[in-house]
């Protein structure tokens, strides 16, 4: 099974431990890893803030990069970028040459866990981490890509994980992209409810699919004094 | 009390988010209502079936407006109703008051309407010199307080039983208490004198049905039914995305609606009106006027993404969902109609110019999409709007519109990209300013000397 | 109603098709008689707070009546006093046309009878109903309702006694509607 990474432009600049865990992860599973270096951004930032013109620049050039590779798979670490790529048909409305090629990448990008479970029919990669730790669900994964047992799946096969489910795991850690900096009193006040559970719930990490989300509840958690500590998916599923 | 605008929405919001009371408050009613919700959905085991099928019936009248309009204008005329059009607030008040000093009439009970209070119908009535009364003991306690609603289905939903405990006291002279029941039937006893005397009863309507020219109102108060079967005239306002097709679909909506209100299997009381009574002596008012109003909704049938905006059917439960909503509560958003399907009608209702923050006040979680009884998708109707805002709106843009023209051009260019990140990375300290609205609050992650493609390129 | 139609010309979404509406009145629809669901019909009433008797004849119909309204003022929907008195009665009689088991709903046509005042503006309702008159599902009752062309002048639901939550979500039973609503049901036997 051959992979063509999609790595996000926020994993390639501000989280390359979740690249490179993804990376040895998949080819643990069994997959050869392909990295275009020409790729960049799905475009979600400016499509999320009302720019389609140029969202739709940056996503030609996503889907001409991608579709070229020979890859069975383009898998990504962030359920909205993956989300981002399925929604491309939204910017090709008018352009059926494009709205098929759109829909063609689409079909063959994936999220992360996604890709494990529902493609290489894999649940225990060989990871193992001793600690408490918690789930919290990124919205556009579990709403838009319908991403819900998956990780959960994954990480009960992790060694010495005690997994504990907070009440509030399918709830928005508040940060939305550009909303996170442009309304950022009510993402904050947003964000405070999911903390509130991850302290209480008495766990020594948190673990979701999305670096955004991390940032946001990695962020708080740091500036609140925290011990805990917030992983991506990718990142634990490479421990051992 | 002052009423706050839509266009100061961040600065409402962040008032909201200094007031511990009204958070609390909030959180209590949202959860409350959350739970209910789920619960009343998972106890029906076709629930999916019958969001689709809602939506499914909405999408064909929405398609057909005009010609499901005349169906159920011709019925309900044929049974004696007096049906008045109404293209925008203005006409619509000025109709309903000509009504009232046309009867002589001087009080008037109301019963909650959303659509009444779109148009402000309460103050055009006052100036026309009318009594006007809220009888929905929510709508009670905020016209009492000089408010708007702050939710769509529980108006008084920010205040505590202690405030309004305190407003009765003041409006009323009722002694102080802390008994909800007595705080209610101070409330009854109060509003029974205004039934009685009332001339003219108005109130809303959940469905128009074309095939009997019916209209159903529901409630659980009784305060519906007292209003439009005691006065000799009733006025009911109807927007025209009301209507349903067949008399049988009501089905389906009694099944969705209550249950995604307040988790109940059916609301106390259904109100079935079509036309005028049969014989003088019958009991029931003896006029009925349907004023059908348009004020922007005709706008967004053009467009097929934002004519679902027209399939609600003001349930509330997006309201109850929306972590936004959830922190801030309704009058931060200036509006009758809050939350997620605030956001998105707002703006459609009353021009994206007044209304250009709601779009953006949004994470884009997609939790009101979930749980909407008629599957409109708002992530998608607030992305379009923020994209029509983005194209016509030029002033107090031109910053954002130039950093995204960089942003594209750098995103086309690996080089331009890999270098712009790195130097940003390297000064980040440097540019604390735009990065303050982060850092007031969170931490941001310690700087990684390497991007993942150097590695890459090092490590192959 | 120009703009409306312009509107929708806009979007080309018109094709020029007829409305689906119904114009056959679709056959009559007759309640089942049987007694799982007058048995559903009082166990949905309790569960919204009302109170519900099975009882076999009329004696036995007033003897409830008196049970509940023995001593108290009571209006009856034969012979409703004048509607400004209305509010100093504390019970009001009506019968219903109908019901719906599965909600515990009762459906009153005021064409059939004034019992629309009487069933709302009194504190205590009592309402008498036929078990031959429940039907199963909310679905079978609207049909019914339309089943001999034209739909009732005013129909109303009832489902349990008046309700708010409206004070900081706090259920209070009796509002402006009835507090207490109690339904007899007459299943007569064989």
């Amino acid at each position: 099974m051959k992979v063509s990474l999609f790595i996000t432009c926020l994993v390639d600049q501000l989280w390359s431990s979740v690249g490179t865990s993804c990376v040895e992860v998949l080819r643990r599973a069994g997959c050869e890893v392909e990295f275009d270096e020409r790729q960049t951004c799905c475009g979600q930032p400016a499509f999320n803030t009302g720019y389609r013109d140029e969202a739709r620049q940056v996503a030609k050039r996503f889907i001409e990069i991608f579709e070229a590779s020979t890859a069975d798979a383009i898998v990504s670490p962030s359920g909205s970028c993956t989300a981002m790529v399925h929604h491309f048909p939204e910017l090709f409305g008018e352009d059926p040459q494009w709205l098929e090629r759109a829909r063609s990448v689409g079909s063959r990008t994936y999220e992360f866990s996604s890709f494990l479970i529902r493609v290489l029919k894999v649940e225990d990669v060989g990871a193992t981490w001793n600690g408490r730790l918690t789930w919290h669900d990124a919205c556009h994964g579990l709403r838009d890509l319908n991403i819900k047992s998956e990780p959960r799946r994954l990480i009960r096969n992790v060694r010495g994980a005690e997994f504990v489910e907070i009440e509030n795991a399918e709830s928005c850690c508040g940060f939305g992209g550009t909303f996170s900096v442009k309304y950022p009193e009510i993402s904050v006040a947003i964000l405070d409810q999911k903390i509130e559970a991850i302290e209480r719930a008495g766990v020594e990490a948190v673990v979701s699919g999305d670096a955004s989300c991390l940032m946001q509840i990695g962020g708080r958690l740091s500036r609140k004094g925290s011990g805990i500590r917030v992983m991506h998916l990718a990142e634990l599923l490479n421990h051992r | 009390m002052t009423r706050m605008s839509t266009e100061t929405f961040s600065e409402n919001a962040k008032a909201a988010l200094r007031d511990a009371q009204l958070r609390g408050a909030l959180r209590h009613a949202t959860t409350l209502f959350g739970r209910k919700r789920r619960e009343a959905a998972a106890s029906v085991s076709n629930w999916e079936e019958l969001r689709n099928e809602a939506r499914a019936i909405k999408d064909e009248v929405l398609s057909q407006l005009d010609r499901y309009l005349e169906t159920f204008v011709t019925n309900a005329e044929k049974r004696g109703a007096k049906i008045h059009w109404a293209r925008d607030a203005a006409e619509a008040n000025d109709i309903i008051c000509q009504l009232t000093l046309a009867h002589g009439a001087r009080n008037v009970v109301k019963s909650k309407s959303m659509t009444t209070e779109e148009i402000h119908l309460n103050t055009a009535l006052e100036r026309a010199g009318m009594q006007v009364v809220e009888t929905d003991l929510g709508e009670y306690i905020i016209q009492l307080a000089g408010e708007i609603p702050s939710h769509i289905i529980a108006p008084a939903i920010h205040k505590t039983k202690r405030q309004i405990a305190e407003l009765f006291t003041t409006e009323l002279g009722m002694p102080p208490t802390d008994d909800v029941n007595a705080l209610t039937s101070t409330a009854r006893a109060t509003l029974r004198q205004r039934f009685a005397a009332a001339d003219i009863g108005i109130s809303g309507v959940n469905f128009g049905i074309a095939e009997t020219g019916t209209i159903v109102i529901v409630e659980n108060e009784g305060n519906i039914r007292l209003t439009t079967s005691l006065p000799r005239t009733h006025i009911a306002v109807m927007g025209i995305e009301k209507l349903l097709p067949r008399f049988a679909d009501l089905d389906i909506f009694f099944k969705l609606l209550p249950r995604s209100a307040a988790g109940q299997a059916l609301s106390t009381y259904q109100s079935f009106i079509t036309g005028t009574k049969r014989n003088a002596s019958d009991e029931g008012p003896d006029e009925l006027h349907i004023l059908l109003l348009d004020n922007g909704r005709s706008r967004m049938l053009a467009h097929p993404v934002t004519r679902q905006s027209l399939a609600c059917i003001r349930c509330g439960a997006c309201l109850n969902a929306c972590p936004v909503y959830q922190q801030v509560g309704g009058h931060a958003y200036g509006s009758v109609y809050p939350g997620p399907i605030g956001s998105v009608i707002t703006p459609q209702l009353i021009g994206i110019q007044k209304a250009a923050q709601l779009p953006y006040a949004s994470s884009l979680c997609g939790a009101c999409r979930e749980v909407c009884p008629v599957k409109i998708d708002i992530p998608r109707l607030l992305l379009h709007l923020r994209s029509e805002i983005s194209r016509t709106q030029r002033s107090g843009r031109a910053r954002e519109r130039l950093a995204f023209k960089f942003w594209a051009f750098a995103m086309m260019r690996p080089w331009v990209y890999e270098t712009t990140a790195r130097v940003g990375r390297g000064f980040q300290r440097w540019f604390k300013s735009p990065l303050k609205a982060w850092t007031n609050a969170r931490d941001l992650r310690p700087i990684e000397a390497e991007s993942f493609r150097e590695q890459w390129r090092r490590t192959r | 109603m120009r703009s409306i139609r312009a509107h929708l010309a806009a979007s080309a979404l018109h094709d020029g098709r007829e409305p689906r509406i119904n114009t056959n009145p679709c056959k009559s629809v007759f309640p089942s008689a049987d007694a799982s669901v007058v048995e559903e019909f009082k166990r949905n009433v309790e569960a919204v707070d009302g109170h519900c008797f099975i009882v076999h004849n009329d004696a036995e119909v007033g003897e409830v009546v008196k049970r509940i309204a023995e001593g108290k003022r009571i209006a009856v929907s034969s012979e409703p006093p004048p509607t400004k008195d209305l509010f100093d009665f504390d019970v009001g009689i009506t019968t219903a046309q109908a019901a719906i088991a599965e909600t515990g709903t009762l459906v009153l046509d005021s064409a059939a009878e004034r019992n629309r005042l009487v069933s709302l503006v009194p504190p205590i309702h009592i309402a008498i109903l036929d078990a031959s008159r429940i039907y199963a599902t909310l679905g079978e009752t609207l049909e019914a309702l339309q089943a001999g062309g034209e739909v009732s002048p005013a129909i109303t639901f009832i489902t349990g006694p008046s309700r708010t939550a409206d004070i900081e979500l706090t259920l209070t039973i009796g509002v402006h509607g009835p507090q207490e609503l109690y339904v007899i049901v007459i299943q007569s036997n064989g």
